[in-house]
């Protein structure tokens, strides 16, 4: 399998593997910290997608993903994620023109 | 509960707390060289012969977690109860451990010189937008 190039597609192609057999899919993340890695990959046993990185901007996109995954293992493939994967988004709009750190 | 039954390596049940720790020191272990793979499954912990009695309805579902640099490995179950806690406390081991990618102004020197000026208040917004939502 090769490795998947945009992270939006990674993510939703994982997200419908998933929901398409919650029982045999699992997600795995490889870090390795000597070269400085990171590799995401969802596989079914039928088909594995993978995705590949060294930026950090992909390690904050990753935890968003981390958390749809949660969601969706812990409360089912019925779960709604539009507030984990949805959230960070609409509350960054008011931090935009907010004063600086919030606390 | 038979885990070591039926692997050749042994599989570590814990709790969510010490497997977090125990994952902070995988990590920390594996700097020099080696890798961690961390895997989410959605799991009933049953055996597929009783899968198939107690039929799909009655099965119980939870988040196994597991995690293993090659020689050792470690697990947990996640249940909605220690869904949100244990979702923080991971982003937070992996924050701490991740800093060997690459950050994207170093990418190009000229660039990054006007980049820089424009990507100075980004990573302001995400940190603050981070902690409103942790």
């Amino acid at each position: 399998m090769v490795y998947i190039s945009s992270w939006d597609e990674f993510a939703e192609r994982s997200i419908q593997l998933f929901r398409a057999d919650p029982q045999s899919t699992r997600y795995v993340m490889k870090y390795r910290h000597c070269d400085g890695k990171l590799v995401l990959k969802v596989a079914d046993n039928r088909e594995c997608l993978k995705f590949k990185t060294d930026q950090a901007q992909d390690a904050k996109k990753m935890e968003k993903l981390n958390n749809v995954f949660f969601t969706l293992m812990v409360r089912g493939p019925d779960a709604d994620i539009t507030e984990v994967s949805g959230k960070e988004q609409t509350e960054a709009q008011p931090t935009k023109k907010g004063r600086g750190r919030k606390q | 509960m038979g885990f070591c039954c039926f692997r050749v390596t042994e599989l570590v049940l814990l709790q969510p707390d010490p497997f977090l720790n125990e994952l902070t020191a995988m990590y920390g272990r594996s700097t020099e060289n080696g890798s961690v793979w961390v895997t989410f499954k959605r799991s009933s912990m049953k055996s597929k012969a009783k899968r198939n009695k107690l039929g799909a309805d009655a099965l119980e579902f939870r988040c196994l977690v597991r995690a293993t640099d090659g020689k050792k490995t470690i697990s947990t179950l996640i249940s909605a109860k220690d869904q949100q806690k244990f979702q923080s406390s991971y982003a937070t081991v992996l924050k701490a451990h991740m800093h060997a990618l690459k950050k994207r102004e170093r990418k190009d020197k000229k660039k990054a010189a006007e980049v820089n000026k424009k990507e100075e208040k980004a990573p302001k917004k995400s940190r603050s937008s981070t902690k409103v939502t942790a």
